[in-house]
């Protein structure tokens, strides 16, 4: 089982690095398109969501993924000392009726539960533990 | 369907580079006072960035009736849904309309899980865009 392990600062440069090192890991497996493009997008939405939300201290962090290819599913686990969050908690907001009602937030997490077919959060010795499993074509 | 000045927005090239990605704007006025907007590559994070402040004030400071044209958009994530959809604000607000065209399938489905097409019209050709525009 491969697998790959990244620290991704608190940087929003940081997140094309991430991305290349995660298509530069993934290239010899052969993954199908839209495999490529849902973990592409939960590795977006994780990053970007810390990057907001996760670090009110203005220091530098990190979040380390660790990312592993089995045959049947791509499991993705983004663990960083930020602010406790479980997304989980917050049920996706019902899709708005109007544009002038369209709330910018939350977007991101209902796109990562859509893409995923399990999300598990837990909270452990200060740290968060956001793991999206992605189902394989 | 006559097609009119093509410019970019700062009279500049409209072509933008971000550090591996690039986004690209191109504006095209169409008979009838519509704006044509191409976006092309990546609108994530780094491409919304890269040219949100353009596509607002192609599509809202300019408050004509827009169509979008995503057919060369390989990947949107929330940030560029957002930036969609605030243009589609601003030009609701002037009076105006803004339809999307020519997401591929796995942009399309985003779009759908985000359920965008209940606030913008989204359909697959031009043809339909300006159809669905003038309806």
């Amino acid at each position: 089982m491969a697998h790959l392990e990244l620290a991704v600062p608190n940087d929003k440069q940081a997140l094309e690095q991430a991305r290349q090192s995660v298509l530069t890991f993934i290239e010899p497996h052969r993954l199908s398109p839209r495999e490529v493009y849902k973990l592409e997008l939960v590795l977006e939405e994780a990053l970007m969501n810390r990057l907001w939300h996760a670090f009110p201290d203005g220091k530098v962090h990190s979040t380390n993924i660790v990312l592993h290819l089995r045959p049947r599913a791509i499991e993705i686990t983004f663990d960083d000392d930020g602010v406790p969050f479980n997304p989980l908690d917050h049920a996706p907001a019902a899709p708005a009726t109007s544009l002038q009602e369209a709330a910018p937030g939350g977007l991101g997490l209902a796109l990562t539960r859509r893409a995923a077919s399990q999300c598990a959060y837990e909270y452990v010795e200060g740290r968060n533990r956001f793991t999206v499993v992605l189902d394989r074509a | 369907m006559r097609r009119s000045a093509r410019h970019s927005l700062d009279g500049a090239s409209p072509v933008i580079s971000l550090e591996g990605t690039t986004m690209q704007l191109t504006l095209t006025e169409l008979d009838g006072a519509i704006n044509r907007v191409a976006l092309a590559g990546r609108l994530d994070a780094p491409g919304a960035d890269a040219v949100g402040l353009k596509f607002t004030t192609a599509v809202v400071s300019l408050g004509r009736p827009s169509i979008i044209d995503l057919s060369e958009v390989s990947f949107v994530a929330s940030m560029g849904i957002r930036m969609l959809l605030s243009g589609a604000r601003g030009i609701a607000q002037k009076g105006g309309k803004m339809v999307l065209f020519g997401a591929n399938e796995l942009v399309q489905g985003v779009l759908d899980d985000a359920a965008i097409d209940q606030l913008i019209p989204i359909v697959t050709t031009e043809a339909q865009a300006l159809d669905a525009l003038r309806a």
